[in-house]
């Protein structure tokens, strides 16, 4: 039961943080048709800003401002570079968000040098909100959770149920008619990328006081993010919230299951001709946690190739 | 003036535009990641070794000449490095100092191994500074590879005395490694050496390396262990999320680690790192002032995590390169290696040499522990590391592995 309670718990708070960065991701894609590589270093450039202006004024300052000013990034690079790409496929515009994976993060190293930087969470926030089975259960997780859990409803309001929604929504599926009737199409898409990019500077600058705050963290989130939206769906919100929890919570019970390929042998009787076996056969399930993930990605695109809850299934 | 005649000499002898005789410069490659996930690692271990060289050059170089450093980004993969060590060996370089990732430097020796074989008269030296992994003072280990760093059973055991004999290490140990080549030799030790110091190992796990975002099922996993202490040979965010994680969960765990005192770790981890230990083959808090205040008066901070242990294998070299002379003419890089297998070098602690069965440096390992009131605080906190024991590198080395079947040069 324990085992059962914490492992959930830790997965649902987990796969929140991987909703909260692929959010933006499945944003701007959905809406834009861009696939953006880059999507990871917005992350990480919200925890890098975060933590500057954590220093200069307050946490609070850094949570608000630092995605605004990556999301100023994040429309420059709408407006002055895969706007420019643009006329030439998707391909391009692949290739230059995959370049500036590479320039963010040496730059950030350029800036703020090779090592982990010290972005705290205030000491008022760090308390245990409750105790689990003698375990302390610290409030940040529960922090990221809420916060993570905010920016889907208001997101999702956004979108569905207000007149800014339905522009953006108009100028994605017939671009050309939401011209026709006045509305400014460019200018949408660069609202567009900036929310989106926002919306991954939020989750840096959230998630960095929690998870050290490293010149790498655009590269350890970066695929899995990618993961949520394949398997969420592309372009689909719920899809990717849907996603991020399944994550989540496979990945946290993988690892205290001990299961392996020789364990499934031992139920017919074969356990100790497996476990003499050795290699793949005896490595347990803990050990390629991270991989649950792909698994999941895998089975997701051999039986609904467009995710969970993409439109084209 | 009898160079003045040699010249005047051989200009005669060729009758033609023949090279002014010049002395044959060593040249030294530094194949690090100097770009990518690792480059915190390469360039510290980039910054320590130029250092040593420049000091080196200061002092009149090598063969009547300044010696020759180049740095080779190898972007932290061995495909990179592969091509990086085409790269220098056409440059002429006479050694190799490489060091972050074990993979990197299997791949780096077995080039530097392969490339001997096939030029027997212009052979390489590679000086590993970083690379751990068993395997390469095992069967890969070849008479050019000189190994300065430690490897797992190495560290493992001072640190679990020293731990013991403090009365932290307690009945039950857990152990948790990356899985790979290092957390696996890590594992090993760990499970080793229960007998020896009285504990049980009461769960082993291992996990991927550096993928783990949030390590809060682990801690769950750890917890219904009850454990004493955890040992772990994990390095950079896997070192510090588990430790952050272990802290917010408020469980009264020792860590017994290998790679604390990488920079940002205190720091990250704040009052949850205090009484954690770290086994490292170097302690400033041990050494003599000036060393550290001339090294950070040239670099801009106090030598820390890898660069104690390139500083001092490096230093190792550059003392053998002292015993030999080439009076200007062609370098013998066997004789550079042969000397360096004799040369005794004090890199603060004591001596230290080159065991000749594998050429694994015999160094001394210090036990430290995180704590407050410190000479040298790191990361701009007030805790340091505070040395508890020194346990002597004859005490604490492994035997030499059987699978190492050195050729030596005839």
């Amino acid at each position: 039961m324990e085992f059962l309670i914490v492992s959930t718990l830790n997965g649902v708070i987990y796969g929140m943080l991987l909703f909260m960065v692929s959010a933006g991701l499945t944003l701007i894609f959905g809406m834009m048709g861009v696939l953006n590589f880059a999507h990871a270093s917005f992350y990480m450039l919200g925890a890098y800003f975060a933590y500057t202006l954590s220093g200069l004024f307050n946490f609070w300052v850094g949570l608000i401002v630092a995605p605004l000013l990556v999301a100023i990034i994040g429309m420059f690079i709408e407006r002055y570079m895969l706007r420019r790409v643009h006329a030439h496929g998707h391909a391009h515009e692949l290739l230059l968000t995959f370049g500036l994976v590479f320039i963010f993060e040496e730059l950030i190293k350029l800036f703020y040098g090779d090592f982990p930087v010290n972005y705290q969470r205030p000491d008022y926030l760090n308390f245990a909100i409750f105790n689990l089975f003698g375990t302390d259960y610290p409030f940040y997780r529960v922090f990221i959770g809420l916060v993570a859990l905010l920016m889907f409803i208001v997101l999702f309001v956004l979108l569905t149920r207000t007149r800014v929604g339905m522009v953006v929504r108009a100028a994605e599926r017939l671009p050309d008619t939401a011209r026709a009737l006045g509305h400014n199409v460019p200018m949408v898409f660069l609202g567009v990328f900036g929310a989106g990019a926002a919306l991954a500077g939020l989750s840096g600058a959230v998630a960095g006081a929690f998870f050290p705050t490293n010149p790498n963290m655009a590269l350890e989130l970066g695929v899995i993010v990618f993961v949520v939206v394949v398997v969420g769906g592309l372009g689909s919100l719920a899809g990717s919230l849907i996603a991020s929890l399944l994550i989540g919570v496979f990945s946290s019970f993988a690892v205290g299951l001990d299961w392996s390929l020789a364990s499934l042998f031992g139920l017919i009787g074969l356990g100790d001709w497996a476990n003499s076996l050795g290699g793949l056969v005896t490595m347990p399930l803990s050990s390629i946690s991270a991989t649950v993930p792909f698994l999941l990605m895998l089975i997701v695109l051999l039986v609904r190739p467009a995710g969970l809850m993409g439109s084209k299934n | 003036m009898p160079r003045w005649i040699t010249t005047a000499a051989a200009i005669t002898a060729l009758g033609a535009i023949a090279p002014a005789v010049q002395a044959e410069p060593l040249k030294i490659a530094i194949i690090e990641s100097l770009s990518g996930p690792q480059t915190s690692t390469g360039r510290l271990i980039a910054t320590a070794a130029e250092y040593v060289i420049d000091q080196a050059n200061t002092n009149g170089g090598f063969n009547g000449e300044p010696i020759q450093v180049k740095e080779y980004d190898n972007a932290g993969d061995t495909s990179g490095a592969a091509t990086k060590f085409r790269e220098a060996a056409a440059d002429g370089a006479h050694v190799i100092i490489q060091g972050a990732s074990s993979a990197i430097g299997g791949q780096v020796t077995e080039d530097v191994r392969k490339h001997n074989i096939r030029n027997p008269d212009n052979p390489i030296i590679y000086i590993n500074v970083g690379a751990e992994a068993m395997e390469l003072r095992g069967k890969k280990c070849h008479f050019h590879a000189f190994h300065f760093t430690t490897t797992a059973p190495y560290r493992t055991v001072p640190l679990m005395q020293v731990m013991s004999e403090q009365g932290d290490l307690g009945k039950r140990v857990y152990s948790i490694n990356q899985n790979y080549s290092w957390g696996r030799d890590m594992e090993t030790a760990i499970v080793d050496n229960a007998d020896r110091f009285d504990y049980q190992v009461v769960d082993k796990v291992l996990h991927e390396v550096n993928r783990i975002q949030d390590f809060s099922p682990f801690v769950a996993r750890i917890k219904s262990e009850n454990p004493d202490s955890v040992i772990t040979g994990n390095w950079s965010n896997d070192l510090l999320l588990l430790m952050k994680a272990v802290g917010d969960a408020n469980l009264d765990i020792t860590f017994g680690t290998i790679f604390m005192d990488q920079p940002g770790n205190v720091a990250n981890a704040g009052d949850v790192a205090e009484g954690h230990y770290v086994a490292h083959s170097s302690n400033i808090e041990l050494l003599d002032e000036a060393g550290p205040e001339a090294y950070k008066k040239a670099t801009g901070h106090y030598p820390v995590f890898i660069e104690p242990t390139t500083l001092n294998g490096v230093g190792l070299f550059a003392e053998a390169l002292k015993q030999v002379n080439f009076d200007g003419g062609d370098i013998n890089v066997n004789e550079i290696a042969l000397a360096m297998e004799n040369t005794t070098f004090d890199n603060g602690l004591g001596g230290m040499h080159v065991r000749k069965a594998d050429h694994q440096a015999v160094i001394p390992i210090v036990v430290s522990q995180v704590a407050s009131g410190v000479k040298y605080p790191v990361d701009g906190t007030e805790l340091g590391f505070k040395p508890i024991k020194t346990v002597a590198g004859e005490d604490a080395i492994y035997p030499a592995q059987d699978s190492c079947r050195m050729r030596r040069p005839k």
